[in-house]
């Protein structure tokens, strides 16, 4: 039984014709942004509203959203122009929550974005959408005419002095082209190299101007909070973590989907309540707790509270929690042969440890995975993720790749050595039917 | 540019004053500290990309932390680790994914001695390395054009080459192309590079993946004398290595960082001016005229022809090579002063090579500093017209033959008694003697650039036996032509 929580992210998605402006009109729709207008508040108590809500990036950090917006220089003294970036290149494998926002509710990330905008004083915003995400931009971008062709957007918004330009971008299908500063410059028609922080976007962003990088769901949660307020966010979730997040699951599950929970709920609730347990009648094996970038965790761990500090006490992270389920027959070391591939594949290139590591990882996990492992193998992919992370590169990529290999050495060590010491898969999966990927060192 | 700001930080305990305009790493090398760099150049910006540079830096209280050298900015009372065991440690676990799909041919590479990443794992690489797994495998001889190949195995994906490109000519032409482990350096369409300063990507890649084509397999760095010039090939007069192999033979012309001309580049006209100092051809002592032509004969024969025509004939031609260096230009003024003439240096035509970066439209390395000794330049015609009036023409120093024309000399009558001190002999029917003389790789002195920098030339290697100086030249024939009772007397 799916529990009663109170539930609004997910509310409006359910009604028909929900991505068009009438539907959003009927259930409130742009009313904060028109009120934030009408009475001209200011800047700063927006961003207070956001910080006293607690709410925190949807986008996998969880960094506190108000404070982000701090961050935007003070007009005064710096009167460059002003950007804010939005995020929708939604990559992570195993999530898939934006997308529904994206297709089903356009209108509750434009008016997020207006108030964004205003909050930061930005005089404009770029959404950088997902390249596959085909009939998601066409909804998004039919959505943003609907709201142009109203006056919401453009000049004169809602009869008020106060303009504002939304423009969308069609990502090219990099991966790296999430990690904000690689979206900035692909946004600028760069290759999608991650740029050396500091300087921080809020500083030297989109063309080198002043710019606040937010991710759809964020943005999402805006209007809520401006129209119920702070307080009403914090009656979900919890102390450190308020109000609900989309949690997609996927996997070896009943029901696999995107659900809307209150940050903080067991994840064994998700698994077996929501996603209708794990498929077939088998036992929970293992789970990635928010995409593959973050560690697999043992069955063992299926009390974790799925919020930001109960991820991390428990080794992991909540990322974009998208939870994906392994049941007893799947294999960990194959599991993580397809996300070290991921990597190898996706990694810019720029930095060594990187651009070599997440090679070099996928070249033992497959070896290991084929019968070609030895035992020194598990302490070396343990070595080498450490001299990928943390901290030790340019962007987060290698801390990626490095942190799930962490977590399967730490998890899983016996199933490793098991795949070396039998010189097979002790599973004995059939990969025969599914084609194996040109080896990664046979170059370009 | 940013103003230079002077702060104290600690380097390794030592109270060091550095510039806090420039990355760390800029202090750190000033120091004389020793951090490996492979994506970081000076003279391009800093993209913190290949992680070698890696310290310890701590500030106030608060815990050390690592960070890349290149990409952080120096603050007051910043107190720098270089060889902690953790700075070696990160410096060690980068350098083993560099080399994880380096080739490591090494005693096949033109890099070999001179590479930053030999350098390195020599000094602190593990002598085995952890992987197993088959090195990547690319084009090790892909041409970029007519002056650089490229060895994409060798390739540590710096992106030197790329933003040289971008930045220095601003000729954007490079670029990463693919992703991860998978890129490549490529040019769009694979286009060949082109432009005048293509032989400086060899220099700042700090591997060896792109070398010159004319350089390749030629020699061992190890065996190449290293010597300090300046270029002669424009007015810029780019400060230069000159780089001799044993043989005596000029292997490599490498820029020299000067940060009043060229900073750390020159353009591939001066680098590849290599057959200007050919040995083949060289005039070794003189050819003076004999009843069958030009014959062979000692320095001390063709001299004394010079000496005998310069005392039996009034008002003699002096005309210098736009390649004098300051010092001939004033000994060659005074030996004019002696024989009552003006002494002139010809010019080349100007030069269609001149660009934004380096290159000028002069030909003359030394203009300035011909003329403010006193010389007075003019041009091949007019130095033509001057020959043809005179009884007696000396043709003085390198390139001087050239300069004039030797087609044009030809058509010269022999009543004009010519005499050249080239590399090269004067073989024309007003030709009477043609000494030899020492090119600039074989020859000290000065010339004065058109922004008025001195570059110094030093001897690379010896002129050919029987070659003397120009300005000891000049000394033997002022003393030959004084009359014989005014020395005695000067002498008495």
């Amino acid at each position: 039984m799916i529990p009663a929580n109170e539930t609004y992210l997910l509310n409006r998605v359910q009604n028909k014709g929900s991505e068009t402006l009438a539907s959003y009109r009927e259930h409130g729709g742009y009313v904060a942004i028109e009120k934030i207008l009408k009475e001209n508040t200011p800047f700063d108590q927006v961003i207070e509203e956001l910080k006293d809500s607690g709410l925190r990036g949807r986008g996998g950090a969880g960094f506190p959203t108000g404070l982000k917006f701090s961050f935007m220089p003070d007009p005064e003294k710096d009167p460059r122009p002003r950007y804010l970036a939005v995020n929708a290149d939604e990559s992570e494998p195993g999530t898939c929550k934006d997308r529904i926002l994206l297709r089903e509710d356009p209108h509750g990330l434009i008016e997020g974005i207006l108030i964004a905008c205003r909050a930061i004083r930005a005089e404009a915003a770029y959404i950088y959408v997902r390249g596959e995400y085909r009939k998601e931009y066409n909804n998004l971008f039919a959505a943003l005419a609907e709201a142009r062709a109203a006056g919401l957007v453009g000049k004169n918004i809602a009869g008020s002095d106060w303009s504002c330009e939304i423009w969308m971008h069609k990502g090219a299908g990099a991966y790296i082209c999430g990690e904000e500063t690689g979206l900035m410059e692909s946004l600028e028609g760069k290759r999608g190299h991650p740029r050396p922080k500091p300087p921080f976007p809020a500083g030297f962003g989109l063309w080198g101007q002043p710019t606040t990088v937010s991710n759809v769901e964020t943005l999402f949660n805006v209007p809520f909070i401006l129209n119920r307020g702070a307080r009403w966010f914090r009656t979900m979730g919890t102390e450190k973590s308020p109000g609900n997040i989309l949690c997609g699951i996927s996997g070896h599950v009943e029901r696999p989907g995107v659900y809307e929970v209150p940050l903080g709920i067991s994840t064994r609730t998700l698994i077996e309540e929501y996603a209708g347990g794990v498929w077939k009648g088998r036992k929970l094996k293992a789970f990635f707790p928010g995409g593959s970038s973050t560690g697999l965790l043992p069955a063992s761990a299926i009390d974790t509270p799925m919020d930001h500090d109960g991820m991390k006490d428990a080794g992991s992270m909540l990322g974009t929690a998208a939870l994906m389920v392994l049941d007893e027959t799947a294999c960990t070391v194959r599991a993580m042969e397809v996300v070290a591939r991921f990597y190898d594949h996706e990694s810019c290139g720029q930095c060594s440890q990187c651009r070599e590591g997440t090679q070099w990882l996928y070249q033992i996990f497959r070896r290991l995975e084929n019968g070609q492992g030895r035992v020194e193998d598990v302490e070396l992919l343990d070595s080498l993720a450490h001299g990928m992370a943390p901290g030790k590169t340019i962007c987060a990529l290698a801390d990626a790749a490095a942190i799930p290999t962490h977590a399967i050495v730490k998890n899983f060590k016996d199933e490793m050595m098991e795949h070396a010491t039998l010189g097979r898969c002790p599973l004995s999966h059939d990969h025969s039917t599914k084609e194996k990927r040109e080896p990664a060192e046979a170059g370009a | 540019m940013t103003t230079r700001q002077v702060v104290t930080i600690q380097i390794d305990g030592q109270d060091v004053e550095v510039d806090a305009s420039k990355p760390l790493v800029d202090a750190l090398h000033r120091s004389g500290t020793d951090v490996p760099t492979y994506c970081y150049h000076p003279g391009l910006s800093a993209v913190g990309s290949c992680r070698i540079c890696q310290v310890e830096v701590q500030m106030g209280e608060a815990p050390g932390r690592v960070v890349v050298a290149c990409r952080t900015p120096i603050s007051e009372g910043m107190r720098v680790f270089t060889s902690t065991d953790k700075a070696h440690a990160v410096r060690r676990e980068c350098l083993e994914f560099l080399l994880k799909n380096h080739p490591l041919d090494c005693p096949i590479c033109d890099k070999a001695g001179e590479c930053d990443l030999q350098d390195f794992s020599f000094a602190e690489g593990q002598a085995e390395g952890r992987s197993s797994e088959p090195r990547r495998s690319l084009d090790k001889r892909k041409s970029l054009g007519d002056v650089i190949v490229l060895d994409e195995e060798r390739c540590i994906l710096c992106s030197r080459c790329v933003r040289f490109m971008d930045e220095v000519p601003k000729t954007p032409q490079l670029t990463v192309s693919g992703l991860g482990a998978r890129s490549t350096i490529s040019t769009f369409a694979d286009r060949p590079l082109t432009g005048n300063y293509q032989g400086n990507l060899a220099d700042v890649c700090p591997v060896g993946a792109l070398t010159l084509k004319k350089f390749r397999f030629q020699a061992r760095v190890w065996n190449l004398r290293k010597t300090p010039s300046t270029c002669g090939e424009c007015s810029r007069g780019c400060s230069i290595t000159n780089e001799v192999l044993r043989n005596n033979e000029l292997k490599r012309i490498r820029p020299r960082y000067n940060a009043d001309v060229n900073e750390w580049w020159m353009c591939d006209t001066g680098r590849f001016a290599l057959e200007e100092h050919s040995l083949e051809g060289r005039l070794a002592g003189s050819m003076i005229r004999g009843e069958a032509g030009m014959e062979p004969a000692s320095a001390r024969e063709g001299l004394e022809r010079v000496a005998d025509a310069l005392r039996t004939h009034g008002q003699p031609v002096l005309l210098g090579s736009a390649w004098l260096t300051i010092e001939e230009g004033q000994a060659l003024v005074a030996l004019a002063k002696q024989l009552g003439t003006e002494a002139r240096f010809v010019t080349p035509p100007p030069s269609e090579l001149a660009d934004e970066l380096l290159h000028t439209d002069d030909a003359c390395p030394n203009r300035r500093g011909l003329t403010e000794v006193g010389m007075r330049a003019i041009d091949a015609a007019e130095a033509l017209e001057a020959i043809a009036g005179a009884e007696v023409a000396l043709l003085i120093g390198e390139r001087i033959i050239e300069t004039v024309g030797a087609e044009a000399l030809a058509e010269l009558p022999n009543t004009v008694r010519l005499f050249s001190f080239d590399t090269v002999a004067l073989d024309v029917p007003a030709a009477r003697a043609a000494l030899g003389t020492p090119s600039s790789i074989e020859r000290d002195g000065h010339w004065v650039n058109v922004d008025g920098h001195r570059g110094m030339l030093t001897i690379a290697r010896p002129a050919p036996t029987d070659v003397a100086t120009l300005i000891q030249n000049f000394e033997s024939l002022s003393r030959l032509i004084t009359p014989a009772e005014t020395a005695g007397g000067a002498a008495s």
